[in-house]
């Protein structure tokens, strides 16, 4: 297939006109006027804006609980029995019919972080899946793309409540330090059971996972830095909603942060998310990626609607849209599959007939997964 | 006194821009829309290349009320029948959401009980700058607010106690209408026989404005049950403003009744969930507008931060409603939703000098900055740059 006359934004700060040859669901050619071999579609899209898809780095999206299943339960990401499982993997919780129900593909979206919840200490390992299809095993981009921590005070509602650590802050980083190191020193004993939790918190000892933190304050974030420093871990840190332009610490040691909207949340801290900050940071040279709310509650234009509050501060797209495509997919580890409009990735693109950077008015043409169209203007928009 | 010189001035009353001044004066009022108005002793602003707007009115919001894991002042969720309170009293006036409306040019919120008791009290009508509760008060009370749905029976439902359906919420509803009708009608024979007066009841004095029609019911409603609040509106003939209101593309003949005062659409978006959250129509916004129903859309703050207002606004856009048309919505229509339109909503002489200024049209640009919110002709926030 051939998407001829395009404007491209290739989601890592570049704008120009070529034509795009996608072949088996890949881009296989960027260029200035290709010429259409026999039996090939061509999509002319003169006049349109060819956008990468939107990553969201983290959310619950396709999975199932209380919120949506015949019977009440808990979400399927959100193991709430102990605060300490990162033997858990949020593969087996992904359920590829709830997410495609939420027709992602519309609002711009086409591939996303799926996360256990910010209710555990250390919750898990993270993967990343398309947005549209059924087995989830074939949606899935790539699965172990990070150990999900949290340090935030979503674990004292979880258990403070019932009375079971964590009912403070103190634990919280106390565990945080002493899984770490007892999972530094784990070795498999002769005789003894392996310990699964410790196996996979080394491989983020080891560095061979990465490690992202919820963190609520720029204090949590701190701790949790000092906590890590030796064992030289660079994580990921996520929310900070006080984060603000003073905070060039980030930038010094190149830490990212996943900023997670404040939308749909009446969280005191969330509200301090200070956008403007970041994006004073995000000029010096920190990594941001913009990212939905991933609690049961989601909102699918989240990323959209990030992006848009980030351009009302920068209002320079060449920096806000790789904060919605490029970032995300290199946090996420899967910049080799998506995350920009180049040869070799996934054609994960949403032909846009405006610049939804610059006007309300864009609406999405067509959105490409994998090069198969999951959303096309007019489709309607589905029900539950 | 101010004067705002050289705008693009969307005032609002029609849907078409005017170059024109703006002359503020002393009391806090418009005094004069006209083009080149010459005030030697106003402050001039300088609106060239800017477009000037009336302050954003939001029609629903909880803001200075309601925290997560904090003590909710908006939800007395101890017993699901609560008419006889008010939001006028839960409310704390210099809490920093104030503040952050300011800056998102939210001028003007409907400030109302949240939605955990099948009625919750009456709603209160505020401005955003500085002051006491008394001095920023613009209706009260705005409305008698009620809730159907998942939010009083997940409430109640876990006290086991009514109601946990449907059935048991429209009961309610529908007794507490009846009650009032009785005890206004006892009241109205006392006036001939004081001896038939009945013992004073605050909660069916709260009731009273709505029977009469001089303050609508304002219904947290989802889908189907939209459907019953119009039916109830009809029976004992009173206002209705539909609130949320997801789903309302299902029922567009249904909301044209002349019970239902308007349609307060939102927080824009969410996930699909099933049951009421199973159907998300932002088109609606333009559906019901095309119909000649007044609709406009809500924060719910702080669900949803107020920065994202004029974001939901967008978003209609995208569904094809006119960028002018999706602007009236939060000013002109929640405006004339809350009966405020006397003094807010639109400017016009004579009315309250709630202004914002713009750097481009805000319902359109994404990239729109406010540069400068004015209420009660006071200059309340100003962009660093300007």
């Amino acid at each position: 297939m051939l998407i001829r006359n395009g404007r491209i934004h290739d989601g890592k700060g570049k704008i120009f006109s070529a034509d795009i040859r996608i072949k088996d669901g890949k881009i296989e050619k960027i260029a200035e006027k290709l010429k259409q071999n026999k039996n090939e579609e061509v999509i002319d899209a003169k006049g349109l804006e060819v956008f990468p898809g939107f990553i969201q780095t983290l959310s619950s999206w396709g999975i199932n609980g209380s919120m949506t299943e015949i019977r009440p339960s808990s979400q399927d990401n959100d193991e709430l029995s102990d605060p300490i499982t990162p033997q858990l993997d949020v593969k087996y919780a992904f359920n590829g019919r709830a997410a495609t129900v939420q027709q992602l593909g519309a609002f711009g979206l086409t591939t996303i972080g799926v996360t256990p919840t910010d209710n555990n200490l250390f919750g898990g390992t993270m993967a990343v899946f398309e947005v549209d299809g059924l087995n989830p095993f074939e949606m899935c981009l790539k699965d172990q793309v990070g150990m999900k921590a949290s340090v935030r005070n979503s674990l004292k509602n979880a258990y403070g409540r019932r009375n079971v650590a964590p009912l403070s802050k103190m634990w919280i980083f106390e565990q945080f330090a002493e899984q770490l190191r007892k999972a530094s020193e784990y070795k498999v004993e002769k005789g003894k059971d392996r310990d699964m939790k410790m196996e996979a918190l080394q491989k983020v000892v080891k560095k061979k996972l990465p490690l992202f933190v919820s963190v609520d304050t720029k204090q949590d974030a701190l701790h949790v830095l000092e906590i890590l420093k030796p064992y030289k871990i660079k994580p990921v840190i996520c929310n900070g909603f006080e984060i603000g332009k003073d905070d060039t610490w980030l930038v010094d040691k190149k830490i990212p942060l996943v900023v997670r909207s404040n939308s749909m949340t009446a969280d005191k801290t969330a509200m301090k998310l200070d956008l403007k900050g970041i994006a004073a940071l995000a000029e010096k040279g920190l990594t941001v990626a913009l990212s939905g709310v991933d609690s049961s509650w989601q909102i699918r234009e989240d990323v959209l609607w990030l992006g848009i509050c980030m351009m009302r501060i920068m209002k320079d797209e060449t920096k806000v849209l790789p904060m919605m495509t490029s970032n995300p997919a290199k946090l996420l580890s899967v910049d080799d599959l998506t995350g920009s409009i180049e040869e070799g990735k996934r054609a994960d693109i949403v032909l846009w007939d405006q610049n939804p950077l610059e006007s309300y008015q864009a609406k999405i043409m067509k959105t490409f997964m994998g090069g198969k169209v999951i959303y096309k203007e007019g489709d309607e928009l589905r029900c539950m | 006194m101010y004067v705002i010189k050289n705008g693009t001035v969307y005032t609002m009353k029609d849907d078409r821009p005017i170059k024109a001044d703006i002359l503020v004066n002393d009391e806090g009022k418009i005094e004069k829309i006209a083009p080149s108005i010459k005030a030697d002793k106003a402050e001039l602003i300088d609106a060239s290349g800017k477009v000037v707007i009336p302050g954003f009115v939001d029609a629903h919001s909880h803001i200075g009320g309601v925290f997560e894991d904090e003590l909710d002042d908006l939800n007395e969720c101890t017993n699901p029948v609560t008419p006889e309170m008010d939001a006028y009293y839960g409310i704390t006036p210099d809490d920093e959401q104030f503040k952050i409306a300011v800056k998102n040019g939210i001028t003007t919120s409907c400030l109302i009980p949240g939605s955990g008791n099948v009625i919750g009290g009456w709603g209160i009508v505020l401005k955003s700058d500085k002051g006491t509760i008394d001095e920023r008060l613009l209706k009260h009370p705005v409305c008698l607010k009620a809730a159907t749905g998942i939010n009083p029976k997940g409430v109640y439902s876990r006290a086991h106690q009514l109601p946990m359906t449907r059935m048991g919420i429209a009961f309610l509803l529908r007794d507490y209408f009846r009650k009032v009708r009785e005890y206004k009608e006892k009241k109205e024979k006392a006036k001939k026989d004081p001896k038939k007066m009945p013992p004073y009841d605050l909660g069916l004095e709260h009731g009273i404005p709505v029977l009469e029609k001089k303050i609508p019911l304002k219904v947290h409603t989802y889908m189907h049950d939209m459907v019953t609040v119009v039916e109830i509106a009809k029976e004992f003939d009173i206002n209705v403003t539909i609130d949320h209101a997801q789903g309302a593309s299902d029922y567009y003949d249904v909301l044209k009744d002349r019970h239902v005062k308007g349609v307060i659409f939102g927080p824009i978006s969410s996930g699909l969930f099933p049951g009421e959250g199973g159907k998300i129509d932002f088109e609606c916004c333009k559906g019901l507008d095309d119909r000649g129903i007044t609709v406009t859309v809500m924060t719910d703050g702080p669900v949803t931060p107020e920065n994202l207002l004029v974001t939901e606004v967008g978003e209609a856009v995208r569904k094809g409603m006119d960028p002018v048309r999706a602007l009236a919505m939060i000013t002109r229509n929640s405006a004339k939703i809350l009966m405020v339109d006397d003094r807010v909503g639109t400017l016009e002489k004579g009315k309250d000098a709630d202004i914002l200024i713009f750097d481009a049209l805000p319902s359109l640009d994404v990239r729109a900055n406010l540069l400068l919110t004015m209420i009660n002709g006071k200059v309340v926030y100003r962009k660093d740059e300007v």
